[in-house]
């Protein structure tokens, strides 16, 4: 990884934290390795909601086929600079 | 392993809806009495809760139809129409739908969910994109699933939410395919067709409307919500259903693209499954007919929705939506409307419990679906029914507090 796309991963990283924080997290510590439904019980709604914050705030469109794939915060995270980058 | 996983996780959702007593799929109809009664645990209940909009399951015509297509036409197809041929009488309903519709192509599946399926994984290969309205139908996530496409939920009714997306797909928006329903079946809310037809236009994508809950129910002429809102001419695909209006079962696809008919050589829920039985399809063919010909119905059933509604109102329920014949009350928690539910079905009155992750924004709902078959007095019953279940729910203030 370039220090670049390296950065670029920790804006990404920080931002979804900011975001992920202000759902009901059972009172974990939110890491790379999180799970969002097996540690964080976010539901399909939730799941939906995050997505078109993530949207918003990137400027990018997340396919959901792509969520399917999405079980970290670092999968998430991942998904979307590969989708920032595309868009670019 | 993952298979005696996967039992457990079913095991976990089946136990606490047991626990909670609140587990619709155990409700038996031990015999039906009418298109609006049934006998339930021993009691004579009133269905309010089958999507039966129009009442016209024992209509003796519908009955009479289904009988002599099942005698002259045997009592199934067992086949496909491509490997095996159609019947006349899928062709001829085919044809109906087409004329009913004023327009050139008709295809009919073996189910609702399956023209879905049919019509979404028929159009769609991988890599092609569509908009779907976040509060869609299991039968439109799975169709897109199953396509491999890129699907992007949009905002709930929302044009504008449908234009950023579309503007975020750059030049991937032309020719991509925009998917609303018409009469959405949890809350009762109608889309903004007109408004999201507009939108789509702009981008050169295609619209595709589900009327499973608003054929026979919209529209001067019973056909759906695109005619109330005046684009029948310019909507591309609308799906529908025969389990619902119509009382029988089956699903169609209208277009105004002669080319509709091409799917029926790569569409695969339409390809590998048996062809609906003689009965169902003649069932829906006289119901097609009695809609067109029975504009009276429709007032029946608007009545009956205005009666519900306003009964529902004057108790303080929170409701869903405007009138439709879908009557949703809002309550505050899962256990509540569990509680209400149970309350309704010991006074003999039938609704749906619809909790998450059923309903569509985490809502607990008592959805009540209204048919032109029910009586003023069954109007009356349940509705006084739901009166005294809510006052003897502990929670009643909570439930009802009087705002929209
Ligand atoms: C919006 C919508 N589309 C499709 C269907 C599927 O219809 P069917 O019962 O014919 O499979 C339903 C009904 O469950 C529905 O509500």
């Amino acid at each position: 990884m370039s220090t670049d796309t390296g950065d670029q991963y920790q804006e990404i990283l920080q931002g979804l934290y900011g975001m992920l924080e202000r759902f009901p997290t059972r009172n974990i510590d939110l890491q790379e390795q999180t799970d969002l439904v097996a540690d964080m019980g976010l539901d399909s709604i939730n799941v939906m909601e995050l997505l078109q914050e993530i949207e918003d705030r990137f400027d990018i469109i997340v396919p959901l086929n792509v969520m399917s794939d999405v079980r970290t915060v670092q999968d998430l995270a991942t998904q979307v600079q590969r989708l920032i980058r595309e868009n670019s | 392993m993952s298979i005696s996983k996967r039992f457990a996780e079913l095991e976990h959702i089946r136990s606490a809806l047991n626990e909670a007593d609140a587990d619709p799929g155990r409700i038996v109809m031990e015999r039906m009495l009418s298109a609006t009664e049934a006998e339930i645990a021993g009691r004579r209940t009133i269905l309010a809760g089958t999507n039966n909009y129009l009442g016209l399951t024992f209509e003796p015509g519908i009955l009479e139809a289904a009988h002599q297509a099942l005698c002259e036409q045997g009592s199934g197809t067992t086949g496909s129409r491509m490997a095996n041929g159609s019947f006349a009488s899928h062709v001829a309903l085919e044809r109906s739908f087409a004329e009913f519709y004023g327009m050139p192509a008709a295809m009919i599946f073996s189910t609702g969910y399956q023209a879905n399926l049919g019509i979404l994984t028929g159009l769609l290969r991988p890599g092609d994109k569509v908009m779907i309205d976040a509060h869609s139908h299991a039968s439109i996530y799975d169709g897109c699933r199953l396509s491999g496409a890129d699907f992007f939920p949009f905002r709930h009714n929302d044009p504008e939410d449908l234009r950023k997306r579309l503007r975020r797909l750059g030049d991937d928006a032309r020719g991509a395919l925009v998917v609303t329903e018409g009469l959405y079946s949890m809350l009762g809310d109608i889309a903004p067709l007109a408004e999201l037809l507009a939108v789509t236009e702009e981008f050169g994508a295609y619209l595709m409307v589900d009327e499973a809950h608003s054929l026979g129910v919209y529209g001067e002429q019973g056909r759906g919500v695109t005619e109330a809102a005046g684009i029948l001419d310019r909507v591309d695909f609308i799906t529908g259903t025969f389990s619902k209006s119509l009382g029988s079962m089956g699903g169609y696809c209208v277009s105004r693209h002669e080319q509709l008919n091409l799917l029926r050589y790569g569409s695969r829920p339409y390809i590998f499954t048996a062809s609906s039985s003689p009965a169902n399809i003649a069932a829906a063919h006289w119901a097609l007919d009695h809609i067109r010909s029975h504009p009276e119905l429709r007032e029946t059933l608007w009545s009956n929705v205005a009666r519900l509604y306003g009964g529902l109102k004057e108790l303080g329920c929170t409701l869903g939506a405007e009138p439709s014949p879908v009557v949703a009350v809002r309550v505050g928690s899962h256990d509540e409307a569990a509680r209400i539910w149970n309350e309704l079905l010991a006074a003999g009155v039938y609704v749906n419990l619809v909790v998450p992750p059923a309903s569509p924004d985490g809502a607990s709902l008592l959805r009540c679906s209204v048919s032109a078959g029910h009586s003023p007095e069954q109007i009356d019953t349940i509705v006084t029914a739901f009166g005294e279940a809510i006052s003897r729910t502990a929670f009643a203030g909570a439930c009802c507090s009087g705002q929209a």
